[in-house]
């Protein structure tokens, strides 16, 4: 993967040296001990993990959602609307009121899709996909009229209170006294990793929604309730999606914008199939991602190398990281 | 070859010229064994059937032959010169072709698109697939079939999708034909009609292989008979010289027909008196509508009681996959009436209901999750396997392990997906789900089709246990011997409509007009 890497840099003009220390120590830190780098690592993890979740647990019962992004949207957007209109409540109210309405809320943007795809049989692909244009509108058009901020010239709400906001989580000495954006949302995501485990492999509704997923006709003839699995497998993932957009806003932006999210709802689907569709590889999958972001975020700002060719190098590494996946696995399965 | 009257064959026929000649083959996958040191030859101008369990090893002897897989060792020669058969492609050039089991047409394809696939474009200009593949509808007409030129493959039925294939295998001017369980898929007549095709085939000095288990069929049709068991050569031998007994002897390695047929005369006669109990399954006047609307079954009306097998036979199509649905409690009747015991009829909770579907591959099986899994699919609902919401997951895999041992399913790891089994195994494992809840009500499906004697023995022993222990149990089976060899009574369902017979009293013409939906002809006794 490094020597594919390199080679990218040299055919994008880059000494391979300088490139390759640039996205280590944009992802990882440098010899100093900054820890800063890793704590950007793991802010972009947060999101990455929680969507890549929801996708396993649509994409496990055989529902292939695209809809990741939208329902992370409405989470946020439903999040700053319960924030706003609860702000003089307690600090931790709000925070429980706010994660709350942003997972309930993709849960029913999640449900929607599964509705249709049970009772009207539209391809939940198709639909997932016309959910996120319909969640980015309202967003837009929120963030424009009702929930516009005071002033209304930005589209952008009013921060959300500062009690309400995640507590960060280094401290200030591990990382030379500068402030990381690092909060206890990926505390949140790691558990949801081990809950979606205990799901899918520790419970009979786990199990069953696996096998819908295989087999819809075996589920069947084994007299499962197929069409509630589904809607269930669509409202779980739905809910870990708007809790991703929960964590974000409560997290890192304290209010909500019209660009609110850079796709992390489409990055999911990649994290979630190079996890293997399991929430410990998927967990793994998003550090991979959440690094590769941090440190081709730093590679563009430190180095000569454009933002989009950045992209080029991300798609590198995934690619390779795949590439290699399939060789070893051909490699070790013979048949 | 070991064994048998493999050695004085040569001698026999040696006016015919060796076509195939495969010596010392060895292949494994994994640490498992499939094929150790084997044998196999065959001349031109004969048709040579591979017989064996599933699992025994012909498919793989034979997708070596054909190139789609190489050996690990041994020697290949054809017509005296050795060939290296690396692929398919190579198999193809040197004349070997393969008819599969399942099918490799494109279903949206024409015919003619279909027989043009395989054959190379002219350089020039416009293509036409009836030109491309005209010399394939000559090579038709010559075997007396008028295939549809311009009809989609996947509106034709499966026994013309055949006919396509076959013609597929012979545009290549193949010497040597490997069919694959041909007859799988047939009907009766198109079976007689596919025969007196290999035989063409014969006359025109091809050496036909046909991979089979069916015993009747291949005295009916082979000329010489190989014989595979878990991987070796058991005996090879001209089908003039040996008994259904002696081949399936030699197929399971013990005297099996007899047994089989002893098992069965006890159970025939004792079952006289089971019409006078009260019935438990009563349907009555049920109409049933299908998935587009239409009407699939007609004031359906019979009554199963305990400790009795009510066999329906009739081709497939005629409401069968409906009627097993609406008695698993998938489907609602849109007319009539279900009772059970003169209650309520609620599948799952009165009674205790088991199905095994008509396709196990398809219905039966998640075939990319674990045979482990596979065998847990009602076992995770019941609540000792739970605590408190969560799954008991040691003890649902000693379950697993017991089912696995009791139910002889032969398997390397019980992690293993169910994919990498063969048809009886994988059989197996939907029986064994089946019976473990000791089900009030079973509805089989057609449990024996595509398995072995070995297989399609222990099946039927289960049902005859299950009976015994006074499960209700409806036997849905396009296979006529099945159902009289295990059923108290019988029916023929056609058209939607069940018309009753007893075996013992009906004629086969009768069967056959029964089959065919034309009860007025048929002249039954009530």
């Amino acid at each position: 993967m490094i020597a594919l890497l390199a080679v990218t840099f040299l055919l994008l003009g880059v000494s391979p040296r300088v490139g390759l220390s640039a996205l280590w120590v944009g992802a990882f830190g440098d010899a100093d001990g900054h820890l800063y780098p890793l704590s950007e690592t793991l802010v972009k993890t947060t999101p990455l993990l929680l969507t890549g979740l929801g996708v396993v647990v649509a994409w496990r019962g055989g529902m292939f959602s695209v809809g990741a992004e939208g329902q992370l949207i409405v989470g946020a957007t439903a999040g700053a609307a319960v924030g706003l209109w609860g702000s003089h409540l307690p600090g931790f109210l709000i925070t429980l009121l706010v994660l709350s309405a942003g997972a309930g809320a993709g849960a029913a943007w999640g449900y929607l899709a599964g509705w249709l795809r049970v009772r009207r049989n539209v391809q939940e692909v198709i639909s997932t996909i016309m959910l996120n244009y319909i969640a980015l509108s309202l967003l837009g058009a929120l963030v424009e009229g009702p929930l516009q901020e005071k002033t209304h010239r930005v589209s952008q709400s009013n921060p959300l209170p500062n009690s309400a906001l995640l507590p960060h989580l280094f401290p200030r000495t591990w990382t030379n006294e500068i402030q990381t954006r690092l909060h206890s949302g990926i505390l949140i995501a790691v558990f949801a990793a081990f809950v979606v485990m205990i799901y899918l492999f520790y419970t009979a509704g786990g199990f069953k929604l696996r096998v819908v997923g295989q087999n819809p006709e075996a589920a069947r003839a084994a007299r499962y309730e197929v069409d509630a699995l589904r809607l269930r497998a669509m409202l779980f993932s739905g809910a870990l999606c708007g809790l991703a957009g929960a964590t974000e806003l409560l997290g890192i932006t304290g209010r909500l914008y019209k660009d609110f999210s850079p796709g992390w709802g489409y990055t999911a689907i990649p994290v979630a199939l190079l996890g293997g569709l399991h929430p410990l590889g998927t967990l793994l999958s998003a550090l991979f991602f959440g690094a590769l972001t941090a440190g081709t975020g730093h590679l563009s700002r430190f180095s000569n190398v454009s933002s989009v060719l950045v992209n080029v190098i991300q798609a590198v590494a995934v690619l390779a990281f795949v590439g290699i996946r399939a060789f070893r696995n051909r490699q070790s399965g013979g048949e | 070859m070991p064994g048998a009257s493999a050695d004085n064959l040569p001698s026999e026929s040696e006016s015919k010229s060796i076509q195939v000649q495969m010596r010392g083959i060895v292949k494994r996958f994994g640490e498992n064994l499939a094929l150790n040191e084997v044998d196999f030859t065959v001349r031109a101008g004969e048709i040579h059937a591979l017989l064996g369990e599933n699992g025994a090893g012909k498919s793989t002897l034979m997708h070596i032959l054909s190139g789609l897989l190489t050996s690990d060792s041994g020697e290949i020669t054809l017509r005296g010169e050795t060939a290296s058969l690396v692929s398919p492609a190579a198999a193809r050039k040197a004349g070997v072709a393969m008819v599969h089991q399942h099918f490799t047409l494109v279903p949206a394809f024409t015919v003619a698109e279909n027989l043009a696939l395989d054959i190379p474009a002219s350089r020039l200009g416009i293509y036409s697939s009836f030109r491309a593949a005209r010399p394939s509808f000559d090579r038709a007409e010559k075997l007396g079939w008028h295939l549809p030129a311009s009809t989609p493959v996947s509106e034709l039925p499966v026994g013309v999708q055949q006919r396509i294939e076959i013609i597929k295998a012979l545009s290549t001017d193949a010497k040597v034909l490997i069919f694959d369980e041909p007859t799988a898929v047939l009907s009766g007549e198109e079976i007689k009609e596919l025969f007196s095709v290999f035989r063409q085939l014969r006359e025109e000095g091809c050496a036909v292989i046909l991979i089979a288990h069916k015993l009747s069929e291949i005295l009916a049709v082979a000329d010489t008979v190989t014989v595979l068991r878990r991987g070796q050569g058991v005996a090879s031998a001209p089908v003039s010289d040996v008994t259904a007994q002696t081949l399936a002897q030699w197929m399971v390695g013990e005297n099996t027909l007899t047994s089989l047929s002893e098992k069965r005369f006890p159970d025939t006669r004792s079952r006289e008196s089971s019409s006078e109990k009260s019935p438990a399954l009563s349907v009555e006047n049920v109409s049933l509508s299908g998935d587009r609307g239409e009407t699939v079954l007609k004031s359906l009306s019979f009554a199963v009681s305990s400790s009795e097998i009510y066999g329906i036979g009739g081709v497939d199509g005629n409401g069968q996959t409906e009627l097993a649905e609406l008695l698993v409690g998938l489907r609602k009747t849109t007319k009539g009436s279900l009772l059970w015991k003169n209650g309520t009829f609620t599948p799952g909770h009165s009674p205790k209901i088991g199905y095994i579907p008509q396709d196990r591959r398809r219905v039966g099986l998640a075939t990319s999750m674990s045979i482990e899994d596979n065998l847990l699919f009602d076992a995770v609902d019941e609540p000792g396997f739970r605590w408190k919401g969560l799954l008991k997951r040691k003890s649902l895999r000693q379950l697993a392990q017991v089912l696995i041992k009791k139910f002889d399913i032969r398997v390397q790891s019980s992690r293993l997906t169910t994919a990498s089994l063969s048809g009886g195994n994988q059989q197996k494992i939907v029986v064994a789900r089946v019976f473990r809840t000791q089900p009030e009500l079973i509805v089989a499906m057609n449990p024996t089709r595509g398995l072995d004697i070995g297989a399609t023995r222990f099946v039927h022993e289960q049902l005859l246990e299950a009976r015994l222990r006074g499960a209700a149990i409806v036997l849905i089976s396009t296979d006529l011997d099945e159902l009289s060899f295990l059923s108290d009574k019988t029916a023929i369902l056609s058209g939607g409509a069940l018309t009753s017979y007893r075996s013992e009293d009906t004629s086969s013409t009768d069967l056959g007009l029964l089959l065919g939906g034309s009860r007025e002809k048929a002249s039954l006794r009530p």
